[in-house]
């Protein structure tokens, strides 16, 4: 006894048994799944159930007539398996024993934007959800989805044929096929070495020298496969996490991957540090510049890295031409608004202060550094020749650090003179620039402290500013040099020429020759 | 080298003339051609042509059209486009062509 179905293929109504609706059934998906579920692939099984139909049709009509698995074995003979069809459509011969390789392909069956999610699963053979949570994931942590979804829309190709449908599909990439491939090659190399072996005894020297030479050619063959592997993973993991560092510190300003031994990432704020710099302007376009600049040849190193593993077919020659295209318009554009900036430091201008120091009596002045306000604040600390970056307080302030000199003072007074410097693009440009520094020092008695830095107030960029100080010391009067001061002194001249860095902790009288080392005590 | 393999690349490589030729002055629906094919031993399973018809069909060669039928479901019936006329006109000349320089080459052997 069997149990049978009512069922309807193209709109006729047949009764079939239990196991044959099952075969049928089972092969009707394989069909779908050949052919694709767009519209062509549709439409051709929809053909074929047609025709289904009516080689059923075809027998014995009766009015209790049932679909037998005798039938369902017939008709599938007649029709057919689809690694029987023959690769009609494509250029490749099918190979019927075995699946092909697996390649990636964008899935157009399975897709929510551009298939990519759809693609990467069947290769991964991962749901395709999965992928699609962690690229919105990935979106909003710091748009790394969002760029790796693009690139994989552009560069992987979308899998128009059945040809390519069942390559999506084929055998899977896993360490146990890539060994086994290997494996087989490793084979071809034993089995020519040992065809080699065998020739040796009654073979021509011409013909023992093309095995050799096939020899050589399949070690090579091995040996290749393998490094290209090997520099395909690591184009690929170097690429991708010099992206992440790369785009989160451009983007969010603090890297997540910062505490990542081997991943490259400048912790600071690009934006804000440069913003110190440039122009805003210029800022911008110029960071999006260097974006592409350093970008691209990760890019192109992610891009060239799945290529070797995956082996997916691609227009190289269109992504490689638009890649280096975008990369030289960057660098265009870099060089151009360098030129451009150079223009803010075409003119320059000085403005010097003097103060008398008020102490009659002071027979030694006694010179220290003041206290360093920034020495506290951690953060972001860059510095460029003299000068430095600092997060003070959520504000990123510019500060440089003054030149201290000495020399002799044409009165009989100690004299404190303080010369900013500025170029700007104009002189009244250079002028605005030379308000912004603030610098400071203070008298308590016979104690001068000064600031060790300058400070370049409100939106001031650096614009080659310099503090020269200059302490004036009378003749038969001495200074004596802190040890601190050692951060900021510069090319004191000396009766002993004595260095600057020897020139601490010491009295220093001013003599008609000039500064000679005092003794210790008075 | 197969010897199936290259027989069954020929076959393909002609599947397309042949069914052209078949459709070639009158309306036919796929069991026809099939039986055509089957007969002159063109193709071996019946589902290498649904693939090819589609094909075709969307190339703008051929067009087709519903027909009941007294049995079993309805029918595409499939026909020839100007198109797909003067694609076969070509096809009948190059084919000739060939069978042409296959025959020189074959005499010339023998001689």
């Amino acid at each position: 006894m069997k149990k049978t179905f009512t069922i309807n293929i193209s709109g006729t109504v047949f009764h079939i048994e239990d196991d044959a609706y099952e075969k049928l059934q089972d092969y009707l998906l394989k069909l779908k799944m050949y052919f694709g579920s767009d519209d062509e692939g549709k439409e051709v099984v929809a053909d074929i159930e047609n025709r289904i139909a009516e080689l059923f049709s075809e027998k014995p009509v009766g009015e209790n007539v049932v679909v037998t698995m005798e039938w369902v074995d017939e008709v599938i003979k007649v029709i057919g398996m689809p690694e029987d069809f023959g690769a009609a459509e494509d250029d490749e011969p099918v190979t019927a024993t075995g699946k092909r390789k697996r390649r990636l392909y964008r899935d157009p069956g399975h897709r929510v934007l551009g298939g990519v999610c759809g693609g990467l699963g069947a290769y991964f053979n991962i749901d395709p959800v999965v992928l699609r949570i962690i690229f919105v994931v990935l979106f909003f942590i710091n748009g790394i989805g969002f760029l790796a979804y693009i690139i994989l829309w552009i560069a992987v190709p979308k899998a128009v044929n059945t040809a390519q449908r069942l390559e999506m599909r084929g055998q899977e990439v896993t360490i146990t096929n890539i060994e086994k491939s290997i494996k087989d090659e490793v084979k071809e190399v034993q089995e020519s070495v040992q065809r080699l072996k065998k020739s040796d005894t009654y073979a021509k020297g011409q013909h023992t020298a093309t095995q050799v030479g096939d020899v050589a050619y399949n070690i090579l063959k091995v040996l290749l496969k393998i490094v290209v592997i090997i520099i395909g993973v690591i184009l690929i993991i170097s690429g991708f996490f010099g992206l992440l560092g790369f785009i989160s510190s451009m983007v969010v300003g603090h890297s997540l991957v910062a505490d990542w031994p081997l991943v490259w990432s400048p912790d600071l704020q690009m934006y804000g540090f440069l913003g110190h710099f440039v122009t805003p302007g210029a800022l911008t376009l110029g960071l999006a510049a260097i974006g592409f600049l350093a970008g691209i040849p990760l890019l192109a190193m992610l891009f060239i890295g799945t290529k070797l593993v995956f082996r997916y077919k691609s227009n190289n020659t269109a992504i490689i031409l638009s890649m280096a295209g975008v990369w030289l318009i960057s660098l265009i554009t870099l060089v151009v608004l360098s030129v451009g900036q150079a223009g803010n430091f075409k003119d320059k201008t000085s403005l010097s202060t003097s103060q008398v120091i008020d102490c009659q009596s002071c027979q030694t002045l006694y010179l220290e550094l003041g206290e360093d306000k920034w020495g506290d604040y951690s953060g972001t600390n860059w510095k460029i020749d003299r000068f430095k970056v600092v997060n003070a307080d959520g504000e990123q302030i510019l500060i440089g650090k003054p030149k201290l000199d000495i020399e002799k003072s044409s009165t009989g007074n100690f004299i404190v003179n303080v010369k900013k410097k500025s170029r700007g693009g104009s002189q009244s440009d250079a002028r605005e620039n030379i308000e912004s520094i603030t610098y400071n020092f203070s008298q308590k008695d016979s104690t001068l402290s000064f600031d060790p830095y300058f400070i370049i107030g409100g939106d001031g960029r650096w614009r080659e500013q310099e503090v020269f100080i200059t302490v004036k010391v009378p003749e038969g009067k001495a200074v004596y040099l802190s040890e601190s001061l050692v951060k900021i002194i510069y090319d004191i001249e000396n009766v002993s020429n004595t260095w600057d860095g020897d020139m601490i902790g010491k009295f220093w009288e001013m003599r008609p020759e000039g500064l000679v080392m005092k003794k210790e005590g008075n | 080298m197969k010897l199936e393999n290259t027989k069954a690349q020929m076959r393909k490589g002609v599947l397309e003339y042949c069914i052209l030729l078949v459709l070639d002055g009158k309306p036919l629906y796929a069991s026809n051609i099939i039986q055509e094919l089957k007969e002159a031993k063109m193709i071996v399973v019946e589902g290498t042509l649904y693939p090819l018809l589609s094909r075709l069909k969307n190339a703008g060669l051929l067009s087709y059209k519903w027909e009941e039928s007294t049995q079993g479901p309805p029918r595409k019936y499939y026909e020839l486009t100007d198109k797909g006329r003067d694609f076969l006109g070509e096809l009948k000349s190059s084919w000739s062509e060939l069978v042409e320089a296959v025959g020189k080459i074959k005499s010339h052997k023998d001689k």
